[in-house]
């Protein structure tokens, strides 16, 4: 009986054993991601995830996969993702997932955080005689980590300077010109400012301050890291303080969560007659302000002589992909000059190859648009982005609150984001 | 409701109403229901299933991690207890357990405070208290995220708040500029968010106490204050406890709030642990550091939750 008793328990051991082995090979399994000749595709349709926000980011991206089918009508991709603001955070764990796509894409040439998953792109380049100077070599050069292409870009998004066009006029203000300076700006900002408007709407982290510095010809950032002890990086964060505080054109920045762009918010709705972002907001604000009211200008700059900040946005193919040649045809179709210019037809994003430019310019721009994106995409500061960008926003979003507030000098707020990265 | 003491429950089931007399009592008791011993086990495994791969395995795999440094996308080296060593040094980390520690020490007495005040009005004679107690809930029942996003709209620099002091004549408040006044925004929507919940728990402990004993103490002359000392809340305390638990352990862990509201600024005078870790890892991409602050985390919420399971012997009554 005895025996008997011993025995049932130590089968129940095993079984049990057997249960939880069972189970913790089950949680494993979730866990970890693979790869084969099917990873990242549905059938013959490559998966792309990437950032959709709403009814306009999916009618982009219908758009560019409607501009790829008409290049090459083989070509099929199906896409998901989540708003921009929770995009970049999800996106590792997506990569690395077992239903990892092949297709994803970048903002701004952010890819130096994420090429442990991305299949560096050259040879496939050269395998299908992809010219690639058809593409601004600043935007080549910010979607390359130590010299290997990770992503094409399908959009020049260098940021300039959106104007409300019927404020100027109320205000009885010369709408800016290609030429204009600092101080142009600022009085501009001042003579719009009234009955609740503010003349200018701050943006948040370190956008705003590499596109001042670029404005100069100044980079701001390099191999090391953003150059936070360079005085032109210091001067352009004490203008935009200087802005709020000292000119009293602009709201001063308040605690806010990353990925939210109040400064749009304050655009679009009326509340500010100048903002400073990417041409693709374009599409956005000419809806909500009417296509005739919003104009853009160069960045303003000391001299008059404006150099451009490129944050173009491109496809990239994860490292999981099962059939990397399929995924990089989709790529070459919806970026080539075809595709590219039958999505002028419905988008108002700017064309990353430069021989689409004509097309845009008649279909959603104007040739005075296309004068202020050849200077600034002609001539503007290559800048690497650094592989903690990410982090670096978040900390200038944190602390350059308390420049605002008086609780901390520019000075301060720099040393606090330092302070910060080197933990 | 009625609370029993866990330890006490087993004997009385056991005890009471299932346990069969007799020699077979031992069997029995490990088969109450009689049939093959599957049955149990099949009944069980689909929870046990959940338990492992949703709390089990992340927490162990969290465990090993915080020894390692490793990356989203990237291998992972064992790095023995350096991060932990790390956390010590770490400001940054520092700093986020004094801000959740005294968002612990406002929030969690604030909440369970404001709680037993409504729990309390709400069992008056009140017309229409059942729809006032829907309508307290309803805070607890919309999502976090939606609720602060229209708080940091009320709260900004123009919002409807300032708008309203400046039209008394009073000087707006740098809500989400100060430091101070941000943790107090973040300490207060998180009070409103949650104070439903605790409500309808202890309401319903002020419910389960016998009408007769509350006229026995009238009949004995006690008054409203000696009452609600003396009967009310040693027969509340149950419910009490239970909700004081729950709610120290959602206080530590906070995140949306500070997330959604202020993105833990400014500088980082709202930055909570969660916030932190949760930055940490999907931010700066340091998923072993980030396992290190989650497993000590872990630790500093199982330290308070025992304390006050050792503590409650004191002041919860169960009979």
């Amino acid at each position: 009986m005895k025996s008997r008793l011993a025995h049932t328990r130590s089968r129940g051991r095993v079984g049990a054993s057997i249960v939880v082995a069972g189970v913790l090979a089950l949680g494993l399994a979730a866990c970890s991601g693979g790869s084969s000749s099917s990873s990242g595709l549905d059938g013959n349709t490559l998966k792309m995830y990437t950032w959709i926000g709403g009814k306009a980011d999916k009618q982009q991206w219908s758009d560019y996969i409607a501009g790829g089918k008409h290049a090459d009508p083989k070509m099929a991709v199906s896409f998901t993702g989540p708003p921009i603001g929770d995009y970049y955070t999800k996106l590792p764990t997506v990569m690395k997932g077992s239903s990892a796509p092949c297709l994803v894409t970048f903002q701004n040439g952010r890819v130096n955080q994420y090429v442990q998953g991305l299949e560096p792109l050259d040879a496939l380049a050269k395998k299908n005689k992809l010219d690639l100077s058809v593409y601004s070599s600043a935007m080549l050069e910010q979607l390359s980590v130590d010299g290997k292409l990770y992503s094409i870009p399908f959009n020049a998004g260098p940021t300039v300077m959106f104007y409300n066009k019927k404020i100027f006029k109320d205000a009885g203000v010369a709408e800016p010109t290609n030429s204009w300076t600092t101080d142009d700006f600022i009085a501009a900002a001042k003579a719009t400012t009234k009955d609740g408007v503010y003349g200018f709407a701050i943006p948040q982290g370190s956008n705003p301050i590499s596109t001042l510095m670029a404005a100069d010809g100044y980079p701001w950032a390099d191999k090391n890291g953003a150059r936070f002890d360079d005085p032109h990086f210091r001067e352009a964060l004490q203008l935009l303080v200087d802005l709020s505080n000292k000119y009293k054109v602009a709201k001063p920045l308040e605690a806010a969560a990353g990925g939210t762009f109040p400064d749009i918010d304050a655009f679009s709705t009326g509340q500010s007659a100048m903002e400073m972002q990417g041409l693709w907001d374009l599409q956005h604000e000419q809806q909500a302000l009417g296509k005739d009211n919003v104009g853009i200008a160069v960045i303003p700059s000391k001299s008059g002589t404006s150099k451009g900040f490129i944050g173009g946005s491109g496809f990239g193919i994860t490292k999981t992909c099962g059939d990397k040649q399929k995924a990089f045809k989709a790529i070459e179709a919806m970026t080539s000059k075809d595709g590219l210019e039958f999505v002028t037809k419905s988008q108002a994003s700017v064309p990353a190859r430069l021989d689409a430019l004509g097309a845009w310019s008649t279909n959603a721009g104007s040739a005075e648009f296309a004068t202020v994106i050849k200077q600034m995409t002609g001539d503007a500061v290559p800048s690497p982005v650094p592989s903690n960008q990410a982090q670096i926003d978040t900390l200038l979003t944190q602390y350059e609150v308390n420049a605002f507030s008086g609780k901390s000098t520019v000075a301060e707020v720099l040393q606090q984001v330092k302070a910060g990265l080197a933990q | 409701m009625t609370f029993v003491r866990l330890d006490s429950a087993e004997d009385k089931i056991s005890d009471r109403a299932v346990a069969p007399q007799g020699p077979s009592k031992g069997r029995a008791r490990r088969r109450p229901l009689g049939g093959p011993r599957w049955v149990g086990w099949a009944f069980v495994l689909p929870g046990l299933i959940g338990l492992a791969v949703f709390i089990v395995i992340p927490q162990l795999a969290s465990l090993i991690l915080g020894f390692s440094n490793s990356t989203l996308l990237g291998g992972t080296q064992f790095t023995g207890t350096e991060n932990f060593l790390r956390l010590l040094r770490d400001p940054q980390f520092l700093n986020s357990v004094v801000v959740t520690a005294i968002f612990v020490l406002i929030y969690v007495p604030a909440n369970i405070a404001i709680s037993m005040a409504m729990a309390l009005w709400l069992k008056t004679r009140l017309a229409g208290r059942n729809w006032l107690r829907v309508i307290f809930l309803i805070p607890a029942l919309s999502p976090m995220v939606a609720n602060a996003a229209v708080f940091r709209l009320l709260f900004q620099q123009d919002g409807v708040v300032n708008q309203a002091l400046t039209g008394i004549g009073l000087r707006p408040i740098p809500w989400l500029s100060d430091g101070n006044w941000a943790l107090a925004i973040v300490i207060g929507v998180s009070v409103w968010q949650s104070f439903g919940y605790n409500m309808i728990v202890l309401g319903a402990g002020i419910d389960s106490i016998s009408p007769d004993v509350i006229a026995a103490s009238r009949i004995d002359g006690a008054g409203r204050i000696r009452r609600f000392f003396s009967i009310t809340m040693p027969l509340v305390s149950p419910a009490l406890f239970f909700t004081t638990v729950l709610t120290v352990i959602g206080a530590w862990q906070t995140f949306a709030q500070a997330y959604v509201i202020t993105g833990g600024g400014p500088g980082n005078s709202t930055m909570t642990i969660m916030l932190y870790l949760y930055q940490t890892a999907f931010t700066n991409n340091q998923l072993g550091y980030a396992s290190a602050i989650a497993t000590v985390l872990f630790v500093i919420i199982a330290i308070f939750t025992l304390f006050q399971l050792w503590g409650q012997r004191k002041w919860v009554h169960y009979d």
